[in-house]
């Protein structure tokens, strides 16, 4: 075989490794089941999404094979000692909404952390912080980094603190109503090992909830 | 980099309370929340820390001068929720499982009591509370049994304490602003014949729960299980239903409005979705007879099936009609009645001057018409005049703030909802259930409301 023809093969391999990289698929996401109870409160908050008057969200393309790679994986948390409920709430898979199911978290800016367990590639995620009721959680941030502090290489895949009240910069999403459906986003093949979560409180109170976080991605 | 606040590192990092107490304070005030411990705070307890005192206390604790120090629920998952949230927003509390072992043990440390049990636990919490020297504000429905709301109005007055009962729409000023300045001080809307309120919610299955309180728990506390804890509303030794949940808050508003008592109920209505013990859906009509004579009419509808149109209230007058809700984007206008003889726009806009409405920027005109004979009998629609008022706190706060005004000044006349108007309200409500089941119009005798 010459040179030439190694580099015809070469190129043609690249092609198609390319072409089987960018073959996409809808993401799925399993929903759990809705629970709105008691009385709807008057939500007032700045930067609220338009009502989609049960139209669903634009439908996320990732990459064919993604899955869910959070599943199980450590949580750790700014609040390390949760007012009820368990950091391992967040992984654990159950995303019905029900009076034990959640972990509630101090209040002002806090975050909780999922470690992947090795730098793996991020292509989406949803978090659902508590479908109990119609409210809005202020300040959802999510980054990606390989540095467990946060401190270098650190990716803002979603950000809808619009006034930087957080001192995470300024995010350009919009706030969002709670619902079963969670908050899915797509996040575009972002390599990293851990995926920070931030908020900073809701209309309804202070503090910090999450039922589940679903990363979706696959191993490098 | 963590440039959170921890409140546990936080508070481990202090080196003395001293240290801890003007930091938190500065944060809380910040927050909007209540500053640390003073000599003069009002110092209260709750009984019951499920969704509803939840919120009760989320509210309470932005109010200043108001600090918890007791928390009794039967579930210890609510007893270590509400001990943890308000230990992270500056309270200390304990918490108890009964609440007479908490009557007994911290009595000296509360004043008030902040109850949000089900409906058939409140006479006897209340009652207890204020025989120990407590201020009580206790959750509507005041009791699902008439003879235990009674109950309740009689130990207030024996013991003189303070008692608010929780229909909050009696202290919010967009209400307030609605039904005491638009409709009795300017009468806006000229007489005001007929109401109509509804609250429709889309089909819901019972709430359930992954771990439950252990049996044992539940039935030394009266409950069979915690299918019928967690559903309480839903079944008659606990609460009263849909109509009595809901319609207690609404049908309230109509005695607010008329300032006199019902004459009649007629409903009809029926467990006809769920396989449940209340009524799943009641349609209620009330006959007022006001102090002049005349009677108004009212029409309360409740569905626990679909959500169409939400919750809301209207009262309809001759010169226009209020369409008012909780949730203001649900409701939150005057509109004029255009007709031949009544206040033309210009009249309206003097209200709007008054700062009683806003004034439209487009508002609907008189149809006129050269070449078609308009049926005198169709009215033109009704033009829309925003209320000026807004709620900027949580629903609840200012009915807590009237309460506490109330405890503070020691000044029972200064309620917004003491325990006779209430009762006033808990026999109209109740009666509905009744007329469902006998299937017959209800009539009400004048000391039917008196205690």
């Amino acid at each position: 075989m010459n040179l030439k023809t190694l580099t015809m093969v070469a190129l043609a391999t690249s092609v198609v490794i390319a072409a089987v990289a960018q073959e996409k698929e809808t993401l799925k996401v399993a929903l759990p089941k809705p629970c709105f109870t008691g009385t709807p409160k008057d939500i007032k908050t700045e930067n609220l999404e338009e009502a989609r008057n049960g139209k669903p969200r634009d439908p996320i393309q990732v990459p064919t094979g993604t899955k869910v790679i959070s599943k199980g994986c450590k949580v750790t948390s700014s609040d390390s000692e949760p007012i009820i409920g368990e950091l391992g709430f967040v992984t654990d898979g159950d995303k019905d909404h029900d009076a034990t199911t959640y972990v509630e978290l101090g209040p002002n800016t806090q975050w909780v952390q999922i470690d992947l367990g090795k730098e793996k590639q991020v292509d989406a995620a949803c978090v659902w912080h508590f479908h109990g009721e119609a409210r809005v959680y202020r300040d959802v941030v999510c980054q990606i980094s390989n540095d467990p502090d946060f401190i270098d290489g650190v990716q803002t895949v979603f950000n809808n603190d619009h006034d930087n009240s957080s001192k995470l910069g300024k995010g350009k999403d919009k706030e969002y109503i709670e619902t079963n459906e969670g908050r899915p986003f797509a996040i575009g093949s972002v390599k990293g090992r851990y995926v920070r979560f931030t908020s900073r409180g809701n209309t309804s109170n202070e503090m910090n909830h999450y039922t589940e976080i679903e990363i979706y991605g696959k191993d490098l | 980099m963590n440039t959170t606040f921890n409140r546990r590192t936080f508070l481990k990092g202090s080196a003395a309370a001293a240290t801890f107490l003007p930091t938190f304070n500065i944060l809380s005030q910040q927050n909007g929340m209540t500053i640390g411990p003073k000599d003069d705070d009002i110092k209260v307890a709750v009984i019951g820390y499920g969704a509803e005192g939840e919120i009760l206390c989320d509210a309470a604790m932005k109010i200043p001068g108001v600090r918890f120090t007791a928390v009794c629920d039967v579930w210890l998952l609510r007893r270590q929720l509400a001990k943890g949230r308000m230990r992270s927003l500056g309270h200390e509390v304990t918490t108890y499982e009964d609440y007479r072992e908490m009557l007994d043990k911290e009595g000296k440390n509360f004043d008030a009591v902040i109850i949000a049990t089900p409906d058939w636990m409140h006479a006897e919490h209340t009652c207890a509370c204020l025989r120990a020297g407590k201020h009580v504000y206790c959750e509507k429905e005041m009791s699902n049994q008439l003879a235990k709301a009674k109950e309740m109005v009689l130990c207030q007055r024996e013991t003189g304490k303070i008692l608010q009962i929780g229909h909050q729409r009696r202290s919010n000023p967009r209400y307030m602003h609605a039904f005491n300045n638009v409709i009795r001080k300017e009468n806006m809307l000229g007489r005001v014949t007929h109401a109509y309120a509804q609250w429709n919610r889309s089909v819901a299955p019972f709430l359930t729960v992954k771990k439950p309180i252990a049996l044992e728990t539940l039935q030394k506390y009266g409950y069979e299980n915690m299918e019928q804890f967690l559903n309480w509303r839903w079944f008659s030794k606990y609460g009263g239903g849909p109509m009595v949940d809901l319609g207690s808050h609404q049908i309230d508003l109509f005695f607010w409005v008329w300032d006199c008592q019902p004459i009649s109920v007629t409903a009809i209505g029926g467990n006809d979705y769920y396989d449940r013990q209340m009524n799943d859906n009641v349609m209620a009509m009330y006959e007022f007879k006001t102090k002049e004579g005349k009677i108004n009419r009212a029409y309360y509808q409740v569905l626990t099936t679909s959500s169409r149109g939400g919750f809301y209230e209207q009262f309809m007058g001759e010169n226009g009609s209020l369409t008012i809700s909780e949730i203001s984007a649900r409701g939150n206008t005057v509109q004029r009645e255009i007709r031949a003889g009544a206040p033309d726009e210009n009249a309206w806009a003097l209200y709007a001057q008054k700062g009683l409405v806003v004034q439209p920027k487009k508002t609907v005109a008189r149809e006129v018409t050269t070449k078609v004979a308009i049926d005198a009998r169709v009215s033109a629609q009704a033009d829309g005049w925003p209320l000026p008022v807004d709620l900027l706190k949580p629903a609840h706060m200012p009915h807590l703030e009237n309460f506490f005004f109330a405890v503070r000044k020691n000044k029972p006349e200064a309620l917004n909802c003491p325990a006779l108007l209430a009762y006033e309200s808990a026999v109209a409500v109740l009666a509905a259930n009744d007329s469902v089941a006998q299937r017959k119009t209800i009539y009400f005798k004048p000391e039917d409301f008196h205690v």
